[in-house]
């Protein structure tokens, strides 16, 4: 048994399990959909066998304090990323001012086959966000206001926005750059009860000339909607997007009628009449979701500090010396048993006298 | 007062920094030529060093005023376009490179390869558009600090250990390798290039943490295989595997020095040439 993984650890298995690592990297580059994930984990797997039996029989390793912790640490980043991959989750969303979120509202969603987080439990409501825009359009700082409960049976405001996420169980909540405005509409059916809700436009300011959606209410036929907004936008000047200042005009579009509406307003249509309450917006925001975030943080480091404490014992007894430009002499001495390399010029310099070891 | 009549005020700043950059090349090359006849035990002159070492200290300051004036002028600091990453870049290089200079006088000749090296940036540089950039907001997180200063102790650490690795092959030019006999024999060069690697790696090792967790924050995932993630991994693997292959087999030190150069390459691709081949260095700047 030893012996194999004696084997097993060999630092020419090493360097092959690194090489089908950059090849496969490489082949990572911006995720293309045709590379299959095997050309990451293959690699990865073969390095961390390579990795447990050089950690438990190479006595270069397990000897020496700081390189162990470094190679436990990089077996530990691989089992982790493992980890993490196999009970992650991501997704994207998008909240309606004024909605809580719904994991039925969840798209584009990967989970993990071992995905065992309590997403269920997760609560908080959409409040108004405001986005703010340098000269020539250019995208400033999100900050999107965010009910959560205070644990106290009351609700807690929170800013959010960019680089600061929602976490709540684990589970972070990134705005994005997707974001626009939804009109509020009431359909009365001829027969029936009133059904209310919202039809988000495209992405605004950037689809700024393509404000148009579609919607079959129940019982009726397919109606076409284009939103005239006013919302003071400037692309030579500074401007903050704020639904709160914006106006929306709603022209509706079926196939025989034309019809403008403001808020409040309503139109007769085949099978019932549509109210457009109010304006409102939605917010898009980027889910995910891994347990292992922190361990692997925690041991990224651990293993650099591991690393750090090797070189820094092996330098300190072995240190870089030579005579001062100002002494100009140069002295044609040298030793091997005091610890003194040969130099071409008598420059002493102390190194490394490890036998047959490089000096690393 | 910062934008005179369209004059971007940075600028005299920035040319006299390469200039005192420019004295500092000229200065040490003409040192180690002058230099060159001096034989085992005799009594050599290196006042010259000081008069580098004064020049690259010039540079450095005037290069940290010219940035100042930037960030006053266009209000963020050295992160976004490639003319202020050259900047700071052709800062962060020098000022580790004077204090290594200043703190390691048997380095001191190989300075003939690591500040030409940098003129590469110098050059470019000034090239490039001074026009302002907006600062994305993913850019406010302090992570983005710790993740860029990371990076530049690693090309820095790269760059001394390239100029190392330059002089063991320089020594192999007849016409040049006596500019270099005041330095020590090449196992010893060896021995010194390669830990200055070794430390490289350690800040290679932060700098891809830092990374990591900026992205996590700025982006909502801390790896996702973008040209500067990709580039920079790749770098650290080859890194990481020169080490190991040096451990593991007996490299001839002229390979060695090869590979250093390589890696320094590699990396100059990778904080430099990314914009090339890809729209933004990192998903989601804009």
């Amino acid at each position: 048994m030893i012996k194999v993984m004696r084997k097993l650890a060999s630092t020419r298995l090493t360097l092959v399990g690194m090489a089908l690592l950059g090849i496969g990297a490489a082949l990572s580059y911006d995720n293309p959909v045709s590379t299959p994930v095997w050309v990451l984990v293959v690699p990865l797997a073969f390095l961390a066998v390579n990795l447990l039996c050089a950690i438990l029989t190479n006595s270069r390793i397990n000897r020496r304090g700081g390189l162990l912790i470094f190679h436990i640490a990089l077996f530990g980043i691989i089992v982790l990323a493992a980890i993490g991959r196999m009970t992650h989750m991501e997704a994207h969303l998008e909240i309606i001012q004024g909605g809580g979120f719904s994991q039925d509202d969840l798209i584009n969603n990967r989970t993990g086959p071992l995905h065992a987080g309590e997403l269920d439990k997760v609560m908080f409501v959409q409040g108004n966000y405001t986005v703010d825009y340098a000269p020539g359009m250019t995208r400033g700082l999100t900050h999107s206001h965010v009910m959560v409960p205070d644990g106290r049976g009351g609700w807690e405001e929170k800013v959010i926005g960019d680089d600061r996420p929602l976490i709540i169980n684990g589970y972070r909540f990134y705005t994005t750059f997707n974001k626009g405005f939804s009109p509020m509409l009431t359909w009365i059916p001829e027969r029936g009860r009133p059904v209310s809700g919202t039809v988000n436009m495209p992405s605004y300011p950037l689809f700024e000339f393509k404000q148009s959606n579609s919607w079959t209410p129940p019982g009726g036929k397919e109606i076409n909607f284009w939103l005239q907004l006013d919302t003071g936008i400037d692309d030579q000047g500074h401007w903050t997007l704020d639904a709160r200042k914006a106006r929306g005009t709603l022209v509706i579009n079926t196939s025989d009628k034309r019809i403008e509406l403001q808020p409040g307003e309503r139109a007769v249509l085949d099978g019932g009449v549509l109210r457009y309450d109010r304006l409102t917006s939605w917010m898009g925001y980027k889910l995910f979701y891994d347990p292992t975030l922190h361990w692997l943080f925690i041991t990224a480091i651990f293993g650099i500090f591991g690393l750090a404490t090797h070189f820094w014992r092996k330098f300190k007894a072995l240190p870089i010396r030579s005579p001062k430009p100002s002494e100009g002499t140069l002295k044609p001495a040298w030793s091997e048993d005091q610890g003194i390399v040969p130099v071409d010029n008598g420059v002493q310099v102390t190194m490394a006298t490890n036998k047959g070891q490089p000096n690393v | 007062m910062f934008e005179i009549n369209g004059i971007y005020t940075e600028l005299p700043w920035l040319y006299t920094g390469l200039a005192a950059y420019a004295l500092a090349t000229v200065v040490a090359i003409q040192g180690v030529v002058r230099v060159r006849g001096g034989s085992a035990g005799a009594t050599v002159n290196r006042s010259y060093e000081h008069i580098v070492l004064g020049f690259a200290l010039a540079g450095v300051v005037l290069l940290a005023m010219s940035i100042g004036e930037r960030w006053i002028r266009i209000g963020h600091g050295p992160f976004v376009n490639l003319f202020e990453l050259l900047m700071s870049q052709l800062f962060s290089l020098g000022l580790i490179y004077t204090l290594i200079y200043w703190r390691y006088p048997v380095l001191r000749p190989s300075a003939v390869v690591a500040l030409p090296l940098m003129w590469i940036l110098g050059i470019w540089v000034l090239t490039l558009d001074p026009a302002g950039s907006a600062f994305p907001p993913t850019y406010y997180n302090k992570w983005l600090w710790a993740h860029v200063g990371f990076g530049k102790i690693f090309l820095s650490f790269c760059l001394v250990g390239t100029g190392i690795a330059g002089v063991i092959l320089l020594r192999g030019v007849k016409r040049v390798s006596s500019w270099f006999r005041q330095m020590p024999a090449d196992t010893v060069l060896d021995a010194l290039a390669w830990r200055f690697m070794l430390l490289a790696f350690i800040f290679h090792s932060l700098m891809l943490v830092a990374g990591a967790v900026w992205a996590q924050d700025a982006w909502g995932r801390y790896w996702a295989w973008d040209a500067l993630e990709t580039s920079s991994f790749l770098n650290w693997l080859l890194l990481g595997a020169s080490i190991h292959a040096r451990t593991t087999y007996r490299i001839p030190i002229r390979i060695g020095a090869l590979l250093i150069i390589g890696i320094f390459v590699f990396a100059f691709m990778t904080y430099f040439g990314a914009p090339f081949y890809s729209q933004a260095a990192h998903k989601g700047v804009i």
